[in-house]
Order: structure tokens, then sequence, then C-alpha cells
């Protein structure tokens, strides 16, 4: 029930994001967006503290990221160039997820973003997921043609993602 | 109490609050004038204690929250100060009425309040009162402060007075239940006497002694009585007072610890007062009792024991909060106390740097459910939560909020939108989303950041800005989107923004100027450098013809370097001075100059890119525009820019100006470092005559040279080629020079192909502009198209030469066509005469003029002559004959006319010969021989050079052609024949010098003299000789008769016996012959090389042995008789 997977770079701009409803792919982002507040704040504090210690693993980031108080109807006037229209978009508050963060040794960032609403996730099967995540970046990073710092445009890292979240889902 | 005051902090519990409010009409801002200078008198140190009283001031305050005044002091409203206007005396009593209403509005929480009257002048004025000041008008009332101070002094007794009296009213045996207003119905009928009552209202009275206790600036107590207060809270589980106890502990430690105010900057606390930032800034300075002061120990000695134990520690203050904040909500209604204590707690958490835990307290703001909220409510709530996420670093999240406030601000459901505050708080979220509305930004490589957010974030900027009525704005935004998202959009959406683009740009045409908006945020200009995409800026050379050119002479002043040295292994590779490296050639003032540009149309439709023109700086330049059209997807597409340099100097190619959709944009080429480029200054020189050159020949090929002609002739012929030359620029021609080079080096050429006489333009110079000067030019080919070896073939080797001896003809013709006796060689050299050859040549006209001339520059202009040149008559064999005289020979040539037409060569002797097409005959000339040692240099080179020459003067038209000065030269063995003998024999006969045609006559009967004289013409001395003169008759039909013994008698000998004769002397012998008989008589002489004795014959040939003719006639006597 992985909804979004997303790798961020060190200077903190999407290499590669995919999430599970296409259709409301922007929605992802910002979530993703915000959540690196919190990854850089774990990370300067592990830094600080315990500079050896190889923990990637950065657990939950918005432990009940779900804006349920809010007025559900959030209408954001959103526009395209050739004619307005309103449409009701930021759902986002209403959905209940759960963020986790993973931090590679190169500060490369994976976010998973969770339904929270399934609660048979365990630590240790986000765990796996961010290995496997990071196996697979691996790959990607040692691929010669691949130049560090673009956007990630690899089959074997895509048909991994989206079978990682099919399985979970 | 339902609306939560977000600006509050912990350290607003030990102030207390003071309500200014206008009575009457005030004007807006005479009121806030006034506020202000009240406000300025935020804290007051009481005389005769240490103690400083803090008042916080409030113009608007709802008296529902003041209801909630015993639960937090702070929130009671205790002063009031009122603002009036009164112009009169009359309206004094209404305006009094007034202030005392008002008073009652919080009468029972009021200490104290005051009356301010501005206006006001008199009998009324006059009176002192306390509760009222008069002042006559708004700039006049120089003691408000001092007012407000002795109000606020006021205020503190009243306070001290409150506290002392619940403080000791210990023994009391009734205290009374303090409650908030929601309880009030819960405690009806309750059991007043039980002892968990007592407890309880103990407990609220404790927590409400803190409070007044911190108020009053005591510290230490206001702990102490907390510390209590929570001990009796807990025990009787009053839970909401509990908190409030927590609360106060944690505000009394947050304000001893953290003496500089948890508020900040970042919160302004009072949007519309630049004061409260002052304040934030001398509140580091204040003194708070208790504290430490600068030597370490406290003025409060007695305080210093208990603080210790009673003062909260960091980590306390947070988990007290926490507490407290789990205490509020357990009750519904005390939503809004719960929120401002989450706020409060990340203020402090924020000083702390704890951004993680501030978060989380953040974050239970965030569900706290204040029930239906208006949605200016709602806005505020969420730029307050965008701004304490932004005071604990997550810019993220505070943008988010922000973004959600923006939205917020034009939701449906408002009547009237805030495009405006929606527009500004977009705007404020800008830096969250790492987006900087500087494209310069962008300019370095490809875009990174979170792009499908950014897009968003600026389709909204546009809409917004569009909605609140700011065309200008939108058409920056979405000029701005265009240029740096442009690889992001897809092809229909980029469609989308550049037609709306265009229905902007309609009402409000982009352009490059900073737009700033009303807060003082500039929006830099957007040059939309990628609608076309430039790929590389290449200036180019003028035309050829219009290359100026620096005299020789003047190069010395050009070599100017930078360094001393000569050498220097130091190169500069930057890339900048790459850039700016100055270009090999010039341009001139006035003349049109080009910037080759490649561009290309990265959108999936046409692109209109209209004036596009170049942007230059060092010189005045007038650009002209040029519009044009891209197809969509275009490949490299090259552009040509032009324009007119007006001034001299160094001209700068900066950039280029486009105008897309309706935006004009200057883009720099600076600021593109993806544009290649071989150097953008390029010196510019003073202007230039310009020559325009016409010919009356047609010009039928374009060439490289600027202009050319091209002509047809056959060899040696001659045409005149006017040249006409007009000055089509704005300066004076004055100097004009004229060369000529001929290109093709591979051919023989003779003599001057081109020819001019220079001296009648020159004359009409200086030529002004519009005016045209000609010039005659003579056009000769001369080009050597024998075929060389076989020419110099012996004519004896074939049938139809002619051998006898002499021949009586001075011009023989043969008349047989060479084609049939030798068809093969004349096939094949038919094949080789019949090419034509080509001859170019450029004349070079080399003029300056004007202001370019005094700097020393001079334009080439240059005319190409192609001549095709063909061939006409052939001398296809030479030979000569031995004429009848001596001093003469026949030069046989085989003429071969390979044009298509008939002709006629006539030669010196003015005996025309008329050819056929391809028709071969054979001429001979009659010339004299000569002295081939007198030729200056019979050479070889001479002989190549005179052979043509002799050729190309028979020309198709050619009348006369003096073959004799130059014929001796045709080929050394052909000289042999054609010179001198090395010896010549002059006969004289009868006194007159004897040869092969002169017939010399004589009598018979007479002695006949006969001298022979041998010239030695050779560089040897020859001789001796025997020389032999034996006569004889010619009978004309082969047979010759020596046997004249009987009619021919010589007086003396017959044979002469010549000695050695030294190189050019001679020697003469002399003898007398006597002729018996009339008759034809020829002398034969003979040489014997005597020398040797052997008495050998010499060979005729070497001496050119003059045959004598002698006619010996009947004497007249003899006649007579």
């Amino acid at each position: 029930m992985a909804v979004c997977i997303a790798v961020i770079a060190k200077e903190n701009y999407p290499l590669y994001i995919r999430s599970v409803p296409v259709q409301n792919e922007l929605k992802f982002h910002y979530t993703v967006h915000t959540s690196l507040d919190v990854v850089e704040e774990k990370i300067s504090a592990v830094g600080k503290a315990m500079a050896d210690q190889r923990e990637l693993y950065l657990g939950l980031l918005y432990p009940t990221e779900d804006y349920k108080v809010y007025p559900s109807h959030m209408i954001i006037v959103y526009y395209t160039p050739v004619c307005m229209f309103f449409i009701l978009i930021e759902n986002i508050l209403l959905y209940r997820h759960t963020r986790y963060g993973y931090v590679t040794n190169s500060k490369v960032k994976f976010v998973i973003v969770a339904d929270s609403s399934n609660t048979s996730l365990r630590d240790n099967e986000i765990r796996s997921m961010f290995r496997k995540l990071h196996n697979s970046f691996t790959d990607v990073m040692c691929n010669p043609f691949y130049n560090p710092g673009d956007t990630i445009q690899s089959k074997a890292f895509d048909s991994m993602v989206s079978a990682m979240m099919v399985q979970a889902s | 109490m339902s609306i939560p005051d977000y600006m509050q902090c912990a350290e607003d519990h030990q102030t207390v609050l003071v309500v200014v409010q206008p009575v009457g009409i005030v004007p807006e801002d005479e009121f806030f004038r006034i506020y202000k200078r009240i406000t300025s008198v935020a804290q007051v140190s009481i005389r005769d204690s240490q103690r400083n009283l803090y008042i916080r001031y409030r113009h608007h305050y709802l008296p529902e929250n003041n209801e909630w005044g015993d639960f937090q002091t702070h929130r009671k409203v205790v002063g009031l100060i009122s603002v009036t206007t009164c112009g009169s005396a009359k309206e004094w009593p209404q305006t009094s009425d007034r202030f005392h209403c008002q008073k009652d509005v919080f009468g029972a929480t009021l200490y104290d309040s005051r009356l301010l009257v501005f206006g006001l002048q008199g009998e009324i004025a006059e009176q002192q009162r306390t509760d009222v000041a008069f002042y006559p008008s708004y700039d006049d009332c120089p003691d408000v402060e001092k007012r407000v101070e002795d109000f606020v002094e006021s205020i503190f007794i009243v306070l001290e007075s409150k506290r002392l009296d619940r403080a000791t009213d210990k023994s009391g045996d009734k205290i009374p239940l303090l409650c908030v207003p929601f309880e009030k119905k819960d405690f009806v009928g309750l059991d007043t006497d039980s002892r968990h009552y007592k407890k309880r209202c103990q407990g609220r009275m404790r927590k409400h002694v803190g409070d007044l206790c911190l108020q009053a600036g005591m510290l230490q107590d206001a702990l102490v009585h907390y510390h209590m207060a929570v001990e009796l809270l807990r025990s009787v589980n009053d839970f909401l007072w509990l908190g409030a106890a927590l609360e106060g502990l944690c505000s009394a430690s947050v304000i001893f610890h953290y003496p500089g105010g948890t508020a900040g900057k970042a919160s302004g606390r009072e949007p519309s007062l630049a004061h409260g930032q002052g304040q934030a800034a001398d509140a580091g300075k204040r003194h708070r009792p208790g504290a430490l002061t600068a030597n370490g120990i406290s003025a409060d000695t007695s305080s210093e024991i208990g603080r210790a134990k009673n003062c909260l520690g960091p980590e306390d203050i947070i988990e007290k909060y926490k507490e407290a904040i789990s205490y509020y909500g357990k009750y519904k209604n005390a939503g809004v106390i719960e929120l401002e204590a989450c706020v409060k707690a990340v203020r402090v958490l924020a000083i702390q740097k704890r951004a993680m835990e501030a978060s989380e307290f953040l974050q239970n703001a965030v569900y706290i459910n204040l029930g239906q909220l208006s949605e200016e409510e709602k806005i505020q709530r969420y730029s307050i939560l965008s701004e304490l996420y932004h005071l604990i670093g997550f810019h993220r999240k505070s943008a988010f909020f922000k973004r959600v406030a923006a939205m917020q601000c034009v939701a449906p459901t408002i009547p009237e939108p805030g495009w405006r505050a929606c527009y500004k708080l977009l705007l404020e979220t800008l830096s969250g989303y790492s987006l900087c509305l500087d494209p310069k930004d962008f300019s370095k490589g490809s875009h990174r950041g979170w792009a499908a957010v950014q897009v968003r974030l600026l389709h909204e900027l546009v809409y917004a800005s569009r909605r609140m009525g700011n065309p200008g704005l939108s058409v920056r935004h979405l000029s701005f989107l265009l240029q740096t998202m442009l690889d992001l959009l897809s092809d229909q959406e980029k469609k989308e923004v550049t037609q709306s683009l265009e229905n902007y740009t309609s009402k409000c045409p982009g352009g490059m100027e900073v737009l700033t908006l009303p807060d003082g945020l500039k929006l830099p200009p957007v040059p939309l450098s990628k609608l076309p995409i430039v790929r590389s800026v290449k200036l180019l050379d003028l035309p050829v013809s219009l290359r100026p050119h620096k005299q020789k002479g003047l190069l010395e002043n050009n070599m100017s370097s930078k360094s001393p040295f000569i050498y220097s292994p130091i190169i500069m590779h930057t890339r900048g001075e790459e850039r700016t490296k100055k270009i090999e050639f010039r341009w001139v003032q006035g003349d049109v100059c080009e910037v080759q540009l490649m561009v290309y149309n990265p959108m999936p439709f046409e692109l209109r890119v209209e004036h596009m023109g170049l942007l230059t700086s060092g010189v005045e330049f007038e650009a002209l525009p040029a519009a044009l059209s891209l197809p969509a997807e275009s490949g490299l597409y090259p552009v040509t820019l032009v324009g007119v340099p007006r001034t001299a100097g160094n001209i700068n190619i900066s950039g280029y100006h486009t105008s897309v959709f309706g935006v004009t944009s200057d883009c720099l080429l600076d600021g593109l470092p993806s544009v290649r480029t071989s150097g953008c200054v390029v010196e510019v020189i003073p202007s230039l005559p310009r020559l325009q050159l016409s010919t009356s020949l047609p010009r039928p090929f374009s060439s490289r040279l600027s202009s050319s002609v091209s002509v047809q002739l056959f060899n040696g012929e001659t045409q005149q080629l006017t040249i006409t030359l007009e000055n089509i620029g704005s300066e004076d021609l004055e100097t004009l020079e004229v060369t000529s080079k001929t290109c093709n080096t591979k051919e023989k050429l003779f003599g001057e192909f081109l020819s001019w006489d220079l001296e009648e333009a020159v004359s009409q110079l200086p030529l002004k502009p519009g005016q045209s000067v000609t010039l005659t030019v003579n056009v000769k080919v001369r080009l050597d198209f024998s075929g060389g070896e076989n020419l110099l073939q012996d004519l004896n080797d074939d049938g139809i030469s002619v051998t006898g001896l002499p021949i009586s003809s001075p011009l023989r013709q043969v008349l047989k066509p060479r084609a049939e006796t030798k068809p093969l060689g004349s096939e094949s050299s038919k094949t080789d005469y019949n090419h034509v050859k080509t001859l170019e040549a450029v004349m070079t006209f080399k003029y300056s003029g004007g202001a370019g001339k005094m700097e020393g520059y001079y334009r080439d202009l240059s005319l190409g002559v192609h001549v095709d040149v063909e061939p006409s008559v052939f001398f296809t064999r030479v030979s000569t004959l031995p004429a009848t005289r001596t001093r003469q020979c026949h030069l046989l040539l085989d003429v071969f006319n390979s044009t298509e037409h008939e002709l006629m060569v006539s030669a010196n002797n003015n005996q025309d010969l008329v050819l056929h097409p391809s028709e071969c005959q054979r001429m001979a000339i009659q010339v004299a021989k000569f002295d081939f040692h007198t030729l200056p240099q019979p050479d070889q080179e001479a002989v190549r050079y005179t052979n043509p020459k002799l050729l190309e003067e028979e020309r198709l038209h050619a009348q006369a052609s003096m073959i004799s000065s130059t014929l001796g030269s045709l080929s050394v063995s052909l000289s042999l024949s054609l010179s001198l003998c090395s010896s010549s024999l002059d006969v004289v006969v009868n006194g007159k010098p004897c040869d092969c045609d002169i017939i010399a006559d004589c009598k018979v009967g007479d002695a006949v003299p006969l001298e022979v004289k041998l010239t030695n013409r050779s560089k040897n001395a020859v001789g001796p000789f025997a020389l032999t003169v034996v006569p004889f008759q010619d009978y004309q039909n082969g047979v010759q008769n020596y046997d004249l013994q009987d009619a021919v008698t010589f007086i003396g000998s017959n044979t002469f016996y010549i000695d050695m004769v030294k190189p050019t002397e001679n020697s003469a012998c002399m003898g007398a012959l006597l002729f018996l008989y009339t008759g034809d008589f020829y002398l034969n002489i003979k040489f014997q090389d005597d020398s040797a004795g052997q008495g050998k014959e010499l060979p005729p040939s070497w001496f050119g042995l003059p045959s004598v003719h002698i006619k010996a006639l009947e004497a007249p006597i003899e006649a007579g008789a």
C-alpha cells in the first residue's frame, strides 16, 4: 500500500517520483515536498549526534499525517490558459498518509508514502522496501550512461517500484 | 471565547491588558498616531521598587474574551484609554457619557481608565481631572506618554493591592470559586462545604495569585504560587485549571530563561506597527526581577534561594506544556486556550531550536477544532501556521500553508475574493518552493526543482494577478513560466500558455522594465531567450568588395600590445576573454553590417518573431529589425540581423532584441552560456566611399569576386571593355588605383592582356556621391595554340615540298590541302587545336576617400575578367626554302583555319590568302635573311617568345605582318638556313653587285671586271681558300653546258687564292671575263680549302654562294658595224 515512492537528490529536488493514483500526482508532489522539511531536520540531528552510526532509515516522518479536521471541500482555483475552471483538487488534506524516510550516505533521500488506513504495514517491512529501493538505485547509479543528478529514467527501476507498490497494495 | 490570538507568546502572561479605543468620531490616522505614542509606553518601572510593569495594548478586544480574565489574568482588561475629539464645550457632556458607556463594557474588570480629549479648549479644559486629559489638537499633546505612565502606575497600585489582598487572604474562611464562563452552570448546586470544593477553590485562587504576582513583576512568588496551585489542583482533578497552572509555571520559567522574549521578529506581533519590533529589541535590555544581572547576583537575594527548585528547566518547560495542552484538550470549549498554548510552546521550542518537537506541537494545533470558523479566521490560521513553520525552519511546510491561506482568500464561498491578498501570499510562498522570479537563476544548466509544483504555483500567480486586474504582472509571470519551465511543459500546455500570453499582451504588452510591486518586491524582466533558442552568434564580414583594408605603411600603429614583452608564455585562456575577443575584420561606418544567428524553434507550432534586432554598445548603431517566422520544431535556422553603425569605434554586440507573442525581450549574450560565439567586438572604422561597378559586357555568372565579366574571343582578337564606376556611397572618392593580375598562369600569354588608360578617369576625381567615371580597358588575347614539337618538321619530307632551285616566283602557294596528303596526322592535330582555352584575370580597383582615408583605409573592388579564347589560325608546320637571292629566303608556313568561318590571311606583301573552314594551306613568305649573331640573344626563351608572336600577327583580320624582323630565330636548326652564312661571298660583276635574280648585263668583247669579296662573319678566321670561277650555260632543260672555252675566256686566271681571313675582315680578288658570244651565262664559284693542301671542295651552302647570271649582249658597235 505504498501509494507514492520518491527519490530526492542531495540538493532536494526530485530525481524520481511515482504514485499510484496517477490522476492526482500533484498531490503527492506536495506531500513529498513538505516531508522534506522533516527529513532535513532528522538528517541534521543525526549528523550532530552520531555521525558514525550508519542508520539510514529515518523512520516515520509525519506519523499521523492526516488533515481530517480541515474543511473537507477545500477548493483551489486552478487555472488553465484556455479556459478557467474550478476544480476540486485539494482533497490532499483528506488523505491519511504515513510517510517514511530513508537517506543514503550520499544524502539522496527516499520517501515512501503509505496509506495509513492499512495498519498491517510493519516497521521491518518498510525497512526492507527501502533496502530494495536502495539496491535498485545503486544499480541505476552504476549505469555508465546515467549522469548523477538527472532524473531517473530506468525501466528496471520503474518495474521495481511498481512491483513494490503492487505487492504492498 | 472563540477567536484565538495567534500572536500570543509566553511572556504575555506577565503583562496587563489595556484597551485603547476611540470614542465618537476620531479620524483613523489620528487615532493610530496617538495609539502608537501610547503603545510606546510598554514597560514602566515602578518607583520605590525594582519591579517593572509590562503593558499590552489592544485597540480592539472582545468583551467575551474578557470573561476569561479570572482564568488567566493577562486576558483581563484592566485599563481603558479612550481617545475622543470634542470640538466645543457643548459636546462635552455627550462625550463624557459615551466614555462612561464604554467603561461599562469592561466595567467589572477595569482598574482604572483615562479619557484623552482633543480639540477642546476653554473652561472645561481648565479643570484638573485625573481621569481626563485635554489637548488642544492631535499635534499639540506633548505629555501623552507622561499621562500614560501615570495611568500605568495607578493600575499598578490597584494590581499590587489586589495581589496583596489575595495573597494574604489565607485565613479567610470563604474563598470564592473562580471559574471560566462555560463552567458556571456546572457548579450550580454543588456542595460548597466539601473538602474537595474547598481545595478546588484554594487551588484556583493560588493560581490566580500566581498570575497576579507574575503581572506585578514578582517572578519568584509567582513560581511558588503556581507550584502550590499545581499540587492542589492535581489532587482534585481540576484539569482545566491544572493546565492553566502548569502553563503559568511554564510562562514564568520561560520569562526567567529567555529574557529576550520568545515572540521573535518574524512573528510580527502587531503588523500595523513597526513599534512591535522596537519593543522586541529593547526587550533584551529590560531588567527582570529574579534574573541574573550583569554581575551574576540578583538584586533580590531572598528570592535567589528558591529559584533553583521552583523554576523549570528548558526540558521541563516543554514537558509541562505538553501536559497542560493535554489537559486543555479534555475540554471542547477550551480550544482557543489549547491552541494558544500550542503556539506559545512552539515559540519557545523555536528558541530552543527543537524543530522536530515544535512540529509535533504544530501538528497538534492543526487538529484543534474550533468549530465553524469564518473564512477570515481560516486565512489567519493558515498564515499563522505558515509563519510558525517558518520560525522553526520548515520552509516547505510554511509555503504549503501559506499557499493554502492564499487559496482560502479566494475561496468561492467568499463573496468578494481577495485576489490581492491571495497574490501577496502566493508571492511569499515562492521561497518555500525554491523558486526565484529572476530568470537569471535559471540560466545555469537544466532546471532542477519541483517542477510540477512550481509550474502550478506560477499558474496560480498568473491567474491571481490577472484577477486582481494587473495584466502586466500576468504577462511577466507567464513569460517567466515559458522561459524557465519550457522543457517541462507538454505540447498542449505550451500551446495554451502561449495563447493566453497573446491574449494578455493584447491588453498590456510585456516589456523589459522592472515591475515593482506595492510591497517593494521587484520583478525582474524576463527575456524570452528560448523563443526562439539561439545557438550561435556570428558576426559576418562585409562583402568582399566592401571590405576595408589598411594601408601597409600604417600597420605599425596597429601593433599595440598590452604586454611589454614580445613573447610571453602566459596565455590568457579564460572563457570571458574569448567572448570579448576582437574579430579580425572590420566594419565600416555607414555600411550595412550583418550578424548571423543560428536559431531554432522549440515550440510545436509556428513561431512568429517580430522586431528581431541587435543590441549593441560602444557605437551608435541603427539596428534594422527583421521579422521571421520559424516552422514548428525547426532545426537550426540561419537568421541574419542587419544594422548600420553610425559612428566609428569598437562595437560590442551584446545581445539581441525580440518580440514574441507581444512580449518584447532583450536577450543579452552574457546571460546565455549556451550560445556559441566567435567574438562580439568588432572595430568600426570611419566611413569610406562605395563604388558600384558596371560593365559594357554581360555578367553571365556570379563568382566569388564581386563581379565578373565573361567574353569569348578568337585568339589575337581585341575587344574594348567599358567599365563604369559609380560612387554610391556618401563619401567623396579621392583616390583610385587600378591593377590587374592574371590568374591562369599555365598558359603562355604574350603581350599585355589588359591595358587601360587611367589618366582620364583620375582627372575626374574627387568623385562626388552619385557621380560616375568610366574606364576603357582593352582586352587582347595572344595565346600559343601551336602544337609545339611538330611545328618544326622539315617540310622537305613530304611530297609537296618544292625542291627546285631557283624559284623565280617569290611567293609560292601550294594549294593542295594537307589533309589529303597526311590524313592521319592532320586528324590528330585537329583535335589538339580545337580546344578552347580560358584566360582569367582580376582587375582590382583600389579606392579610398572621406574620413576612412585619413585613418589609412581603402577598399578593393575587383572585377573578374574571364575570356574564352578560341583558336583561329594555326601554323602547323614551318620550314624554309632558299630564295633566289642569297640575302633572302622563303618561309613556308602551313596555315590551318580551325574556325568555322572563312578567313583571309595576309602577310606583309599584301597578298591575301583565303582559307575556308578547316582548311590547311601552305603559304610562303619571302623574308630577308639576317645576321644570326646580331640578334640580341637567340636562346631558347627568345625562340619561344618570338614564335607565337609571329603567329599571332597573321590573324583573321590582320592586314600586315612584319615577319622579317623576327623570323630568324624560329628555331636553332631553322635559323641555319635562314641566317647568312658564316662567310659571305659578294660577287661584283661590271661594278654591280650580283645576286640570283639580278642579271648583270655586259657587252660581247668587253672585259667584264669580276670581283669576288669574301667577308668572314664567323668568330674564327677562315681560309686560305682556292676559289675557281667556272662559267656555264643553263639550257633550262636540265642540261648545263660547261664546255664554253669558245664563248668565254678569262683575262687572267680563273682561279684565285684567298689568304686567311680574320673574323669580320674581308679579302677580295679581282679578275676579268671576256664574253665572245652573246648569251646567258652563269658563273659557278667553287671553293677549295687550301689550308691543308688537299684541295677539297667545299659545299657552296657554307658561303651562301650567289649564282651569278650574266647576260652578254651584242656590242652596239658591232651592231652598228
